[in-house]
């Protein structure tokens, strides 16, 4: 028996393993901030039980996810989507040992308990804002 | 002189491994009841702790990535997330017996009663963590550290008989009064004290605190392989000390001042001096490295930004939670806790939390992605081959060693 199967279609660019080369990776931003770890992935809708006829588009890659993501990931289960914290694709500019954003992480969703951590305790404590040494 | 002052950092590291407020008293307690006869075990210990702290120095510069970052990176989260629990659990124990440790390296210097000290010595620890750049915090906790060496002095003026100490360590055999497995049990604690995960994290994290890239290799190398041995020396100097003043009168080893006997018996008021700044040097150095290894295992989990060369205000999270680490740490302590009990627990532990922290540096030294042309050689590998072996023998062994002697007593 012979498989009558197609040879994948060329890839333009680099070859990513979503699982080893994207998940778990740090992100950092524009300033290289640490912003956070991928914790998931979100990929254009494709429903699992209904046949993917041949010829259709493959997947893309929406937005890294972080946030509840992390616990699902873990404990198993699925966040509603309104929950889920994004950082686009688009922002993405460069994937290597970790993945760095064009954008300054000041302004993402994700980063939302550090600022909070930042401006409602630490930056509140003396020294907190200067320096070290 | 910059190569020389370039040291600090295995230096502090190894100080805070090596002679942190636990390992100080299990030396002495080792001393006092088996003599010498597990000083190899601390040989073995620095051996693999030079080559696990050079695996890791290695990542850090090249990638620029610290320990647990790796780790989640290959282990996953689910794993990742086991390995930080423990990780973690054993750092904040570690964090509080090393506060207790300050006081009570106070309370020796003063007679000021040990739970006095307690909120000073935490205080004092996170303004440090708050305010002092990494380079002088270094430098100023690992060269006070260092008039510990004041214990090797002291061995020299007791005068021992050279050759049974010799004979001890280097003919080993379980004494007579003790039992088979209560030595095997010594032998794993001095094992996990040598080569305590928190050492990893906090090198590895200092290299990229520090800066190091790939033209900082053999600065990493140096530190490895100035820093530990000097540890492992400390430390089998304070066991001798032990075996030399302590073992022959009989004297069980339960506090700090009974550490510290040998000493002023062999160096005077003078060495007593030296021993008590080395001492509170040596703890308050552990202090820092386990409360900067909790923050920067969660903050590397997570994903967090983190690290003394940022302002506390863009490492909020991970200052928040050292914070948190030292309130929790004061708070075990003030129930009146035994702080040398809890790392005597603590050592162990690490050993049996080892191997979840070895294999994914093993693998990622081994990944030319990260390293490209700078990944392990063959004689690193086998080395560090037999390593596993040997940590995940030791970390099997440790729990049904424990129960069967009741903790060692």
């Amino acid at each position: 028996m012979t498989l009558n199967r197609k040879p994948p279609p060329p890839a333009a660019g680099r070859i990513l393993d979503a699982q080893l080369h994207l998940m778990d990776r740090q992100v950092l931003d524009v300033d290289a901030v640490p912003v956070t770890t991928v914790d998931d992935l979100e990929l254009t809708d494709v429903d699992p039980n209904a046949e993917i006829p041949p010829g259709s588009p493959a997947p893309v890659i929406i937005s890294l996810l972080t946030g509840p993501a992390l616990g699902t990931r873990i404990f198993g289960g699925r966040p509603p989507s309104r929950r889920l914290v994004r950082i686009p694709w688009t922002d993405v500019s460069d994937v290597s040992v970790v993945i760095r954003l064009g954008v300054s992480g000041e302004h993402l969703d994700a980063g939302w308990v550090q600022r909070w951590v930042r401006d409602k305790i630490i930056a509140r404590i003396p020294g907190g804002d200067h320096d070290p040494g | 002189m910059k190569r020389l002052l370039g040291v600090a950092l295995g230096i502090l590291t190894a100080i805070g491994g090596f002679v942190d407020i636990g390992d100080l008293v299990t030396n002495a307690v080792v001393g006092s009841r088996f003599g010498l006869s597990l000083a190899w075990v601390v040989g073995v210990g620095v051996v693999g702790i030079c080559l696990f702290a050079n695996m890791s120095g290695r990542v850090a510069a090249v990638s620029g990535r610290a320990t647990f970052e790796v780790i989640r990176e290959r282990l996953g989260p689910r794993a990742g997330l086991a390995n930080l629990s423990a990780s973690f659990f054993i750092n904040l124990m570690t964090v509080t017996a090393e506060i207790g440790g300050v006081a009570l390296a106070l309370q020796l210097a003063s007679s000021v009663h040990y739970l006095l000290w307690i909120p000073v010595a935490a205080a004092a620890v996170w303004l440090v963590i708050w305010r002092v750049k990494f380079k002088i915090m270094e430098n100023v906790t690992g060269l006070l550290g260092l008039t510990l060496i004041v214990f090797a002095v002291a061995l020299f003026l007791l005068k021992p008989d050279w050759m049974v100490l010799a004979g001890q360590a280097f003919s080993p055999s379980v004494p007579g009064e003790e039992t088979v497995s209560a030595y095997w049990y010594y032998a794993i604690a001095l094992f996990g004290a040598a080569m305590t995960p928190y050492e990893v994290f906090f090198f590895s994290s200092g290299a990229v605190e520090e800066g190091w890239s790939i033209k900082d290799l053999v600065q990493s190398r140096i530190n490895v392989l100035v820093g530990f041995p000097l540890g492992g020396f400390l430390s089998i100097a304070i066991a001798a000390c032990a075996a030399v003043v302590l073992l022959p009168a009989g004297i069980e080893v339960t506090s700090l001042s009974q550490v510290v006997l040998p000493v002023a018996e062999g160096a005077g008021k003078v060495g007593l001096a030296f021993v008590l700044v080395g001492l509170v040097a040596a703890t308050f150095g552990a202090a820092l490295e386990t409360t900067l290894s909790s923050g920067y295992t969660l903050a590397q989990f997570f994903g967090w930004s983190w690290g003394k060369f940022r302002r506390p205000a863009q490492a909020a999270r991970f200052h928040l939670a050292m914070i948190i680490c030292l309130l929790v740490g004061i708070a075990v302590l003030a129930t009146g806790v035994d702080p040398i009990l809890v790392t005597e627990y603590s050592v162990v532990f690490s050993a049996i939390a080892l191997p979840l922290t070895y294999l994914p540096i093993l693998i990622v030294a081994n990944d030319p992605q990260y390293m490209h042309e700078h990944v392990n050689g063959r004689v690193v590998n086998a080395l560090a081959m037999v390593y596993l072996v040997i940590i995940l023998c030791a970390s099997l062994a440790a729990i049904p060693l424990m129960i069967l002697t009741g903790a060692g007593s």
